[in-house]
């Protein structure tokens, strides 16, 4: 190859640009939306929660000191293009994480939450991974863009699966708790309400489950964040934001920047596991090319969840020079 | 072979204007670390080293811990160059798209919108790059998205009109970067650019049209179908970051940058030998029209040049020397199945002289191979013989005139070379600062990146 004319073959161009971008993120998507009537929707194998049991993060030989990290977001359509972007900003994480050493040895799961009073696919979750089929599971993820008008979503449901159906090795091993990201613009409901439980995971419960409860019950397994991402429809809405703070305290981050949301959790994991200090992070974002303006972002996001205080700063600016410019919704590729 | 020589069409276009070379002073500055943008430009025709320039000038700013050069930004050229780049451990690539001072960890490269930028061989690239340990180039690289694409039509119109050319080859890399710049000219509308990889219906209404014009133009291409390239292009535009002009500015204000220029001056679309020349504007005038629209001061301008001047492919080479090029093989440059062979000869001031007055002069000089006078004697041609007349200078007053141009490539191929004697290894940095009348402060001895001697010594407070 000393010639400089690398390859122009454009089946490897293909494989190895797929390869990269956890390959073309919204397939299982696009077909559903093209060919399968909506009635008839419904989640990929791989993640229907119905019967699975648990979700297990378990240490192996190659990864002797396994952390679990989750990142579940909203695919209601009040997120609007917000999860198309996650979609291909997300399979990033892994490598960011492992990059600059802020974790030795991440299982990621991703998955998915509706709106389980209208939607065919209230709940998606996949399994926690420590190589790219993390990124398959990305791309079987179902974009229902339905969900209602009433500023509420699911959440508590998606909640309750993590609580109750995942097994962490690095808790249990370790006493190490995991970490779970919520991404999303809108407040959970009041309580797990047993009804939807035995419909969508399968679960027999006497009775609802208060909110307070679950989270109470899920923090003694995860450290959980809520994301609340620019692009979405509540952005900056005081209601949702104070809802989430009441629950979750400082751990609430506003992001002004979706194409920074990888960034945005990499660094929460690494201030969190001491590994660095924001400045540092900040930097290491640099190194891998993010310009001052996503840097920024990051900073502001993060700058008071560094601080321990209670909840972030946000602003919002469009981003020079990255906006996509394909039309909100669309799927690219 | 970091040229792609394909002859200028028909097409007409206007030459662009940069006017009689400034005169530059040439102020210097002992530092150890570049506070300005730099602009590395060859100063022949490609070959001379801009690679392991722009890889000393990223690594050493990066080691210094002062400030580690933000970005390297490419300005001309596409796919076809070739900077190769070995790292002090023994690493090595041959840096087409990507910037040659990738191996420094932190640097970005920003394809800026005079690239012609190649997806497929951008993959390929990449792949190689992590290969040899770097895993996070693409995540590095920025593409401004009104750079042309070049597509599998053009590569394959390339070939198929060079071999038609059977002896009378240009020397093209067969890569279809001059295919993709003479298309844009003729049809601005259909050309396809980076950003249009994110619009997958004009995307493929632009392949096919560029598939359907080359068709027409050499006949059957055997280049894949438009949904397999638009599929492709669309994983390229999902794995690379597609930026606007805003984007270069950003980087600009944060720099420094180093502005990495491929070719050579003297293979330039208007000033150079035509018509060996390559579809590129080879000088520095594309480096300072991106740091003018930023609004920043303009980069220091180092010249690049061999302590012998080498060439790929037919044109002029005034001072060759057969046995120059048997005694000095290239580790990297070899013959190529479409560029032809690597040719060397004496390092030729006269053409270098050339160079630096039709670039606008230069405020430093690179010199490289200084390891090579001690394996061969080395002369400098200080003056050519053409028709019997004796000449020092070459005339720099018809730029984009390019009747004017090709009557002088035609002097030059019948021109004899008039030599100076040997000149020692210790005196050639002092031989090439007083024939091109710039100070050189920067030597390369090998080809590592480490293998550079002499203080970065890079001007300051001249503009």
């Amino acid at each position: 190859m000393g010639s400089g004319n690398w390859s122009t073959n454009v089946y490897d161009a293909a494989q190895s640009y797929n390869a990269r971008t956890g390959r073309s993120a919204f397939d299982y998507s696009h077909k559903a939306h093209t060919s399968v009537p909506r009635a008839q929707w419904k989640a990929h194998a791989d993640l229907d929660p119905f019967g699975v049991g648990t979700r297990e993060s378990r240490d192996s030989d190659e990864h002797p000191t396994s952390l679990a990290i989750s990142v579940l977001f909203d695919v209601t359509g009040s997120m609007r293009s917000v999860p198309v972007t996650l979609q291909t900003k997300l399979p990033e994480l892994f490598g960011l994480l492992l990059r600059k050493g802020y974790v030795d040895h991440p299982q990621i799961l991703f998955g998915a939450i509706g709106d389980a009073t209208c939607d065919r696919v209230p709940l998606q979750v996949g399994q926690f991974e420590s190589d790219n089929r993390m990124d398959d599971q990305l791309g079987t993820i179902l974009l229902e863009g339905g969900g209602g008008g009433q500023k509420r979503e699911s959440y508590e449901l998606a909640l309750y699966f993590m609580a109750r159906h995942t097994e962490l090795d690095c808790l249990d091993k370790r006493g190490k708790r995991g970490y779970l990201f919520i991404i999303g613009d809108e407040m959970p409901y009041g309580a797990v309400k047993h009804r939807e439980v035995r419909q969508v995971i399968g679960d027999e419960l006497g009775e609802d489950i208060g909110i307070r409860d679950i989270v109470t019950e899920l923090q003694r397994k995860y450290e959980v964040h809520y994301i609340l991402p620019a692009g979405s429809s509540y952005v900056g809405d005081t209601e949702v934001l104070g809802r989430w703070r009441e629950l979750l305290g400082q751990n609430v981050i506003e992001l002004d920047d979706l194409d920074a949301v990888c960034e945005t959790i990499a660094l929460t994991v690494g201030l969190a596991e001491e590994a660095i200090d924001l400045d540092e992070g900040l930097g290491h974002l640099k190194d891998v090319g993010a310009v001052d303006s996503q840097v920024g972002s990051v900073s502001r996001a993060l700058t008071a969840y560094a601080q321990g205080r209670s909840g972030a700063l946000a602003t919002t600016q469009s981003l020079p020079g990255l906006d996509d410019d394909g039309a909100p919704g669309t799927t690219r590729l | 072979m970091t040229h792609a020589p394909a002859t200028h069409g028909s097409t007409a276009r206007e030459p662009g204007t940069r006017g009689a070379p400034a005169a530059r002073t040439t102020g210097t500055r002992a530092s150890g670390t570049p506070d300005r943008h730099v602009a590395v430009v060859d100063l022949g025709y490609g070959d001379a080293g801009k690679g392991t320039v722009v890889a000393h000038l990223c690594d050493r700013a990066y080691r210094s811990a002062g400030r580690p050069v933000r970005a390297v930004v490419r300005f001309n050229g596409g796919a076809q160059a070739a900077h190769n780049v070995v790292a002090d451990d023994g690493r090595h690539h041959t840096f087409a798209q990507f910037g040659a001072g990738t191996f420094t960890p932190g640097v970005a490269t920003h394809l800026s919108r005079f690239m012609l930028v190649d997806p497929l061989a951008l993959a390929a690239e990449a792949d190689h790059l992590a290969a040899v340990g770097v895993p996070d180039a693409l995540d590095r690289l920025t593409v401004d998205g009104d750079a042309l694409l070049t597509t599998p039509y053009h590569a394959a119109a390339n070939r198929a009109r060079e071999r038609a050319r059977g002896s009378a080859r240009h020397g093209s890399c067969g890569m279809g970067v001059g295919e993709t710049a003479a298309f844009a000219l003729a049809h601005p509308d259909l050309a396809p650019r980076a950003s249009d990889a994110r619009r997958p219906r004009v995307l493929r209404r632009k392949l096919a049209a560029v598939r359907d014009a080359l068709t027409a133009d050499v006949g059957d291409l055997g280049a894949p179908g438009v949904d397999a390239v638009a599929d492709v292009f669309a994983a390229f535009a999902s794995a690379v970051r597609v930026v606007d002009g805003a984007h270069l500015h950003a980087l600009v204000r944060e720099g420094p940058v180093v502005l990495e220029g491929a070719q050579g001056v003297l293979l330039d679309e208007w000033h150079g030998f035509h018509p060996y020349t390559t579809w590129s504007t080879t000088t520095f005038a594309n480096a300072d029209a991106l740091l003018a629209e930023a609004g920043a001061e303009p980069a220091a301008r180092l010249g690049v040049v061999r302590t012998y001047t080498p060439r790929h492919g037919p044109g002029p080479l005034v001072s060759e020397d057969a046995h120059l090029a048997a005694a000095l093989p290239d580790a990297h440059n070899g013959t190529g199945e479409w560029q032809g062979a690597f040719r060397a000869g004496h390092f030729d001031a006269v053409a270098h002289r050339y160079a630096v007055e039709v670039c606008g002069g230069v405020d430093a000089v690179a010199l490289t191979h200084t390891d090579a006078p001690g394996r061969f004697p080395l002369r400098v041609c200080r003056a050519y013989e053409v028709d019997g007349e004796r000449t020092t200078a070459l005339p720099a007053d018809t730029p984009g005139d390019l009747d004017a141009r090709a009557r002088l490539t035609g002097r030059l191929l019948r021109a004899a070379s008039e030599l100076g004697p040997v000149v020692d290894s210790a005196a050639w940095p002092e031989t090439v600062a007083q024939a091109l009348g710039a100070a050189v402060t920067l030597l390369s001895s090998g080809p590592r990146t480490g293998d550079m001697t002499g203080q970065v010594v890079l001007p300051s407070g001249n503009n």
